[in-house]
């Protein structure tokens, strides 16, 4: 409880900080930028989307910071209020074009799936180097088996092996995260 | 399943999800374990690359920098984390107003606390009052502040010793009157003519001032040769003494002592005794000293201490004029000076010759 009260008042002086010097926002970016991406992720279910959406996010936050007033919440609920605006507008701009998609319900529900995809772009960061790598390359570069293994010089085998202890490393992770 | 056909099995699942264009699609049918990873592997696919933060982070820093040209200013307490920024940003962030000052623009940009400016502010103040205070007084009090090393190169005038001048001597003719008064001769450090009162050889070969070994600077103005000590004035005469000098002492020199000096006592100088050590007369050194016997009655009652004895030792290096300054009792007094009378002594010098000086000894007594 007082590392929580302790968390919120650093946040807090953060942001007061920032509001005075912009150039401070840099650590709230990177406090509140996994979950934020993974709120729009989970929304727009692609990776340039996603990253494009983020991007202005933040921009606008930072923009608004100044006008930003403590009322208690943390700072990425203000975020992940912008980002919702962001979304209107996109799917505002979609369905111009054609039918808006049936996904605004979603949003209440998915608050649980959002922040554990967060803590899963954190965790991947805590993998081992190989672990990662492969990761990075499989899933976020889209690399087939071979052109890993020819790039980190091992057998197909071997990659295959990497990528299944990453996963799992990653879901025993989760677990312990949950517990 | 071994691990191998796991592996294998979780790739063409992985294979079949990429395939499909929308990550959040349905998974291939798998077992609870695999739809778990498959699952993870589909959050995967949404991962941002890892440019990308790094690129949308350089971008929002130089947004904040445009906008930080015209800041707002609120004073709050900021962590220190905070100001990690980056190195550009530092540099251009420096080139602005945002240093900290305790009125200034820029007050509050970094974590500082208004009581370090108050302490420091004070602590400077301090040492310039100090300074300019020193400075005021070292103006006001020029004399006190000067330094003046001199070397004193006048000639030495030793002090006045804080002892009576000691020495003596006497002679005498032979004569049947006492000797008569008169002045003393030329006092000098050696003594090569005996003075005296009647002259008998008139036409001597080498004619020499007689002198008395007596300070040089003594001075006394008398009519003629004589005692100074004398009461008969007239008529002339050298003394009763023997040596040729006058007086009725032995010896050369004046007075009623022995040697060469002026007055009572002995060796040369004046003023009655022997020599002190010091001031150009050496200290005899023991060449024989036996211990004292201890005295039965002091034994027997276990006593110890120390005597202390005033001695003289002669040009002859013996001790003479026993005397104790400081007693033990009990017999170890006696005891002492029977011991003392038996030591033998290098003889104190003076100019080269051998002069009786007085001296303290302790002779002490220990039981072991």
């Amino acid at each position: 409880m007082k590392a929580l009260e302790n968390e919120i008042t650093d946040e807090r002086l953060l942001i007061e900080a920032a509001q005075r010097d912009p150039t401070c926002f840099a650590e709230l970016y990177e406090n509140n930028f996994d979950r934020v991406y993974a709120f729009i992720a989970h929304r727009v279910g692609n990776r340039d989307e996603a990253e494009d959406l983020t991007a202005e996010v933040f921009h606008q936050a930072l923009a608004s910071i100044g006008r930003f007033e403590w009322r208690g919440l943390p700072f990425v609920a203000w975020l992940l209020g912008i980002a919702g605006n962001v979304l209107s507008d996109r799917w505002q701009r979609v369905a111009k074009q054609q039918e808006a998609p049936a996904e605004v319900e979603e949003i209440a529900g998915a608050e649980d799936k959002i922040e554990q995809r967060a803590i899963l772009f954190q965790l991947v960061e805590g993998l081992p180097q190989d672990q990662r790598h492969v990761v990075i390359r499989r899933f976020v570069e889209q690399r087939s088996l071979r052109e890993i293994a020819q790039e980190m010089k091992r057998s197909e085998g071997a990659i295959k092996q990497l990528q299944l202890r990453a996963l799992e490393n990653l879901r025993s992770r989760i677990r312990s995260n949950h517990e | 399943m071994s691990s191998l056909s796991l592996a294998d099995q979780l790739d063409r699942s992985i294979e079949v999800l990429m395939a499909k264009r929308k990550p959040n699609g349905n998974l291939p049918r798998t077992d609870r374990s695999m739809s778990e990873l498959l699952g993870i592997a589909t959050e995967l696919r949404l991962f941002p690359r890892s440019e990308f933060k790094t690129r949308l982070k350089a971008s929002l820093l130089e947004q904040a920098l445009a906008m930080s040209s015209a800041p707002t200013r609120v004073n709050v307490r900021v962590p220190a984390r905070t100001l990690e920024i980056p190195k550009r940003g530092r540099e251009q962030a420096a080139q602005s107003d945002v240093l900290p000052t305790l009125f200034g623009v820029g007050y509050g940009n970094y974590p500082v606390r208004r009581s370090n400016f108050v302490m420091s502010l004070l602590a400077h103040a301090a040492v310039v009052a100090l300074a300019v205070g020193l400075s005021v007084w070292a103006a006001g009090h020029p004399k006190e502040v000067t330094h003046r090393i001199v070397t004193d190169i006048s000639p030495y005038t030793p002090p006045p010793g804080i002892y009576q001048s000691s020495g003596g001597g006497g002679g005498g003719a032979r004569d049947v009157l006492s000797a008569s008064k008169g002045k003393l001769p030329l006092a000098a450090r050696e003594q090569i003519t005996p003075p005296t009162v009647v002259v008998r050889n008139l036409e001597p070969k080498l004619s020499i001032a007689p002198t008395v070994v007596a300070p040089p600077s003594l001075t006394m103005p008398q009519p003629q040769l004589g005692d100074p000590l004398a009461a008969v004035l007239v008529p002339p005469s050298s003394g009763t003494g023997a040596g040729n000098g006058i007086g009725s002492g032995t010896g050369t020199g004046v007075g009623g002592g022995h040697g060469p000096g002026v007055g009572p006592g002995w060796g040369g100088g004046m003023g009655g005794g022997p020599y002190r050590i010091g001031g150009g007369v050496s200290a005899p050194r023991a060449i024989y000293a036996p211990d004292p016997e201890y005295s039965e009655e002091a034994r027997k009652a276990k006593y110890q201490g120390t005597v202390a004895l005033w001695v003289v030792v002669g040009p002859d290096g013996l001790t003479k004029d026993l005397r104790v300054m400081r007693s033990l009792g009990l017999g170890l007094d006696q005891k002492a000076m029977e011991a003392v009378r038996n030591w033998r002594f290098e003889p104190a010098m003076k100019d080269g010759r051998p002069v009786a000086v007085q001296l303290n000894i302790e002779v002490s007594f220990r039981l072991y």
